[in-house]
């Protein structure tokens, strides 16, 4: 026995340097790693820096938790989203304000949540005619007070308005192409001209306008060449900011991976996963390409890169949607599959590459860049917290406490469904949705499950168990931590004030026409040839010539 | 649990074409890292939000994933009392160990065995030439009176006992095994490196319930036990890298990472992810049999790859990979079947192997999409995948008996049809997943499609060559006996540690999955 004891003795010994070691090799890598790259950042740069970064949001659509191929989807294709992701700080508990479009982009854009800007129930259609309220302050209207040029290249979903009052120029964007709300709520035909259209476009609503600022350029807008289009703008619009030494802010929206999919011609059947394959991997080569500009220009170093997405994936599109990876449900509910996404920050010169379980949310992308660039945003008053600290040391503790998740059509009454601290998670209520597939195998996503109160509220833990699939409520070492998400939550609700809900009034006239919203037969009299822009074009500048490219 | 032998065969001769293909004058060595139920979503490169693996995921970027990479049962034993097994792995299975020896390896076992534990069936009589570990899971602490507890050997003598010399805390979740089973690789490269090529199979089995680590992994994870059992098996595997490069035999040696099932969904929030996937362990969905893969080899692999960049109108990206792949083909890999001859490796002529196109799929994706796999639970074919379909014939889930215990393979996911409580025969009309789209078996692709009428035609003649093939092994573990548990292993007397061995009495052994 003492042969044993030695040998036991020896091997933990040295077992114990190595794995030290080893840990040090492994911190000393990535230290090495980082220095290195900023090092080549900083030689390559001709220009000093300036001393506020500039600022690259680039928002997907309906990705979920997980469909990266680097948040472990099988057959995903996503190189160039998951070299930035590894060069970036990863947030692993990162959440929306929604589990719908509309509502989550306008708590992005305005570090507000969705009741208070009144973005709710569910989300703008073509024929709601109102939109983000105008006193409202964005991100793009902050920094460009701060003197940043500021681009949105994408989806926007925030409301048009009768006059296109409410469209990203009238919210601090100085230039703008994109899409006015998502492509599905188009008419279908005509987005997909001479292809059959699987998915659930409408044939009422006008066809899908391509807005330039505050003009339609493009009605239907040609999906297929669309990317490319939004791409070459992003791109030239860094090449401009580069020349001009300016700080810019790029917002890119992208229309991928909303259903249905589309992608241009050279990435179809390029994938193994369909459709949604196809468009993500335009998706990852558009990334590609705004992060390539940002290197030419040597601005990589000077530039803080956002990634995420503003929901969880659209289950009911079966395969042909996307995958929350091991969340529970999807899009439309309130479990972690429809409100947590990916969220990583790339900013070479200042944050390290790695991961950060802190709880964060797309609320604090404003307060956070508003403390980078030294923003006044005394006056807001925000629900969003600066998460800065986390950026230069992943673990600290966050500077978010409690995150407040709220239904697709909430209310005061009832008020969020779910409240988070980044470690436990209590639904005191929850709600299907068909978002999440009236066929799926697990009873509480489709809507099927009607809302229910659950008293004591369901309490999971989602480090250990992510999947939300094993309820601790019953336990009484609980019991204090209930008490504080019940009295979190009560005061939350106490002191929220509701804005009136924007995206109920409709008005079928409201749609944005191309020619004229009293034209007949409406809508088709809204098709405009591409060449040919019908509408004055107020804010007309050097950017809409780069659309006919 | 034929499927125990398919699985380890596939493996073993993967790792001999590998081993011997090569035409360089040093033949590579070769460790296989095989875990015990690690899941596929585990592995932070494969999507575990913690990223607590950065070892392997580092691993992954220096070499290849095997996004596909199926195990051949889902399940590695019964988690029954496993030691009243009277068989074991037959002597005429030739063993990658046995055919190595042709070419000079030294072969090194470190973990756990499951071959069967009968001194005619133990490594060092199939090939091993040294062994660190036992030949049973680490289940116990026993009373040493109607069950003795399992045995830890070095080499073929038995060195202790677990619970006993070799301490697991059950209440804890802390043991230092996993050190030294790390340390016991890492001595094994120190020794061997530099006197020929040699060939390790490292099995720890941390990660099989009841999980443990060791004192200063305790809360250092925020997956708690389960992840804590990750995080140092994945530092061993760092340890174990690193001893190759400290060797500078790294661009000589082919590491293969993977597990010998999915994660054990029955164990909740203490047990493994299998990402996106359907249920568990012990079921033949995706969640029981894709495994994690990793495939090292520096300058030879090429790195940050991934297998399924498969197709034939390959796009820009993925063409460097192809490049690379073709380059080393022709470089350092003989495609061809004259392999084995060319190493001076005789592999048996009278054997049908399994594992054959595992090895030639590692360099070529394209005859990936041509292999079948064929999925096993129990001797019954349940289900193949080739290429994007996957064709269940059988489907099976948690036994009803089982369910009303609380015992779930399935949590959360009740699909009518598919998990099924009983053993259910599709074979008239077979369940169709295109598992590349759809990797979490959600989907079926309907009956009346012509996608689906084409593929069933086509698995259909794929199952029929199988079954033809096929010449069934002679079921090795039907048979139990309290008097052949580990009441007297070799060693035991200078340990004194024997312990009396009770009357044989054999019997069928009950295996409820």
């Amino acid at each position: 026995m003492r042969g044993l004891l030695y040998l036991c003795l020896l091997l933990v010994t040295r077992c114990e340097c190595e794995v030290v070691k080893q840990k040090i090799r492994l911190d000393n890598e990535v230290l090495k790693r980082s220095i290195i790259e900023r090092t080549e950042e900083t030689e390559d740069d001709s220009t000093p820096p300036p001393p506020s970064p500039n600022i690259v949001v680039l928002l997907a659509d309906d990705l979920g938790y997980g469909d990266l191929s680097f948040s472990g989807h099988p057959t995903s294709r996503t190189p160039e989203i998951d070299k930035l992701a590894r060069e970036s700080l990863f947030f692993t508990h990162h959440y929306v304000t929604s589990p719908i479009c509309s509502p989550s982009r306008a708590s992005l854009l305005t570090g507000r949540l969705q009741v208070r800007n009144g973005i709710y129930p569910w989300t703008f259609n073509p024929m709601n005619f109102l939109g983000l309220p105008r006193n409202e302050t964005t991100i793009a209207t902050l920094l460009k007070d701060k003197g940043y040029h500021t681009m949105m290249t994408g989806k926007w979903h925030l409301g048009v308005g009768r006059q296109g009052e409410y469209l990203p120029i009238h919210h601090g964007f100085d230039h703008y192409l994109g899409l006015p709300y998502s492509h599905n709520m188009c008419s279908c035909p005509t987005c997909f001209p001479g292809r059959p259209c699987h998915e659930n476009c409408t044939s009422t609503s006008v066809s899908c306008p391509l807005y330039s600022n505050g003009t339609i350029v493009e009605q239907p807008v040609d999906l297929f060449t669309l990317t490319s289009r939004l791409v070459k703008t992003a791109v030239t619009f860094i090449a401009d900011a580069a020349a001009s030494r300016k700080p810019f802010f790029l917002y890119f929206p992208f229309l991928h991976v909303h259903d249905p999919q589309f992608s241009s011609e050279k990435f179809v059947g390029k994938s193994l996963r369909g459709t949604i394959g196809n468009s993500l991997y335009e998706l990852d080569w558009a990334v590609g390409q705004v992060v390539e500009a940002l290197r030419q220009h040597h601005l990589l170093s000077s530039t803080l890169i956002w990634f995420s997405s503003d929901n969880g994936p659209s289950l009911t599109m079966h395969e042909q949607g996307g995958c929350a990876g091991l969340l529970r449900c999807g899009k439309g509910t309130t479990w972690d599959g429809g409100v947590r996404v990916p969220l990583f920050v790339h900013w070479p010169l200042r944050i390290s590459p790695g991961r950060s379980d802190g709880l964060v949310s797309a609320l604090d992308l404003l307060p956070t860049v508003a403390s980078l660039t030294g923003l006044n945003i005394s006056n807001l008053t925000l629900d969003g917290v600066d998460i800065s600290p986390l950026l230069w040391d992943p673990l600290v503790v966050s500077p978010r406490k409690y995150m407040a998740i709220y239904p697709v059509d909430p209310n005061s009454t009832i008020g969020p469904l779910a409240v988070t601290n980044g470690t436990y998670k209590a639904h005191f209520y929850t709600q299907g949705s068909y978002l999440s597939d009236d066929d799926n195998y697990d009873p509480l996503c489709p809507e099927s499950h009607p809302l229910t109160k659950h008293n004591p509220p369901l309490l999971f833990n989602v480090h250990h168990d992510p999947g939300e699939r094993y309820d601790l409520s019953a336990d009484p070492k609980y019991s204090d931590l209930l008490r504080d998400f019940t009295a979190w939550r009560k005061n939350h609700m106490k002191n929220m004030i509701w804005d009136i809900p924007r995206a109920t009034p409709l008005d079928s006239r409201a749609q944005p026409c191309c020619t004229s919203t009293s034209c007949e037969p409406f809508p088709k009299c809204c098709d405009c040839p591409a060449s040919a822009p019908h509408r004055s074009t107020p804010n007309s500048n050097d950017i809409h010539s780069l659309l006919f490219l | 649990m034929k499927g125990v032998v398919l699985g380890l065969r596939a493996w073993l001769v993967a790792g001999v074409l590998i081993a011997t293909a090569s035409t360089s004058s040093q033949p590579p060595n070769v460790v296989i890292m095989l875990m015990d139920d690690m899941g596929w979503g585990d592995l932070g490169c494969n999507g575990e939000p913690n990223r607590e693996t950065p070892n392997l995921d580092q691993m992954a970027r220096e070499g290849l994933i095997a996004s596909s990479m199926y195990t051949a049962a889902p399940l590695c034993s019964p988690s029954y009392t496993p030691q009243n097994m009277v068989g074991g792995i037959p002597d005429d299975e030739v063993l990658l160990p046995e055919l190595l020896a042709q070419k000079g390896y030294t072969s090194g076992l470190v973990g756990k065995w499951h071959l069967g534990h009968q001194p005619q069936y133990l490594p060092l009589k199939h090939g091993f030439d040294f062994w660190f570990g036992a030949p049973n899971c680490h289940f116990g602490p026993y009373a040493d009176l109607l069950t003795p507890n399992i045995p830890v050997f070095l080499n073929d003598s038995m060195v202790g006992r677990y619970y006993e010399d070799f301490h697991i805390d059950k209440n804890n979740g802390v043991s230092n095994m996993t050190q030294l089973f790390t340390d016991a690789a890492v001595e094994f490269i120190n020794r061997e490196a530099n006197r020929g090529p040699f060939f390790l199979l490292w099995a720890p089995d941390a990660t099989h319930a009841p999980t443990y680590a060791s004192e200063k992994y305790r809360g250092t994870s925020r997956r708690g036990r389960y992840g804590e059992a990750v995080r140092e098996l994945d530092a061993g595997v760092g340890a174990i890298l690193d001893a190759l490069r400290a060797h500078q035999v790294d661009n000589n040696t082919l590491v293969v990472f993977t597990s010998d099932n999915g994660a054990a969904l029955v164990s909740k929030y203490n047990g493994g992810s299998n990402g996106p996937f359907l249920c568990g362990k012990q079921t033949t969905f995706e969640g029981g049999m894709r495994a994690p893969g990793i495939f090292w080899w520096p300058g030879v692999i090429p790195a940050g790859t991934t297998t399924h960049q498969v197709s034939s109108e390959n796009t820009q990206p993925s063409q460097p990979y192809e490049e690379a792949v073709a380059e080393w083909c022709g470089r350092r890999w003989i495609c061809s079947r004259t392999a084995a001859q060319l190493a001076g490796v005789q592999t048996p002529q009278d054997r049908i192997y399994d594992g054959l196109a595992l090895a030639k799929s590692l360099t070529h994706p394209q005859l990936e999409v041509q292999r079948p796999v064929f999925l096993y639970r129990g001797n019954r074919l349940m289900a193949v995948r080739r290429g994007p379909l996957k064709i269940h014939l059988w489907t099976f889930s948690t036994p009803t008996a089982e369910l009303q215990k609380g015992i779930n393979f399935c949590p959360g996911a009740e699909v009518p049809n598919v998990t099924t409580p009983t053993p259910t025969n599709h074979t008239a009309r077979p369940i169709l997943f295109n598992v590349e789209v759809d990797p979490g078996e959600r989907y079926p692709v309907s009956h009346l499609s012509r996608t689906y009428k084409d593929a069933i035609q086509m698995l259909k003649k794929v199952v029929k060559e199988h079954e033809e093939k096929l010449v069934p092994g002679e079921p090795q573990l039907n048979w139990c006996d309290q008097a052949v548990m580990h009441w007297r292993p070799h060693g035991c007397e200078a340990l004194k540690e024997c312990l009396p061995i009770p009357q044989s009495n054999p019997y069928l052994c009950d295996w409820p999955h």
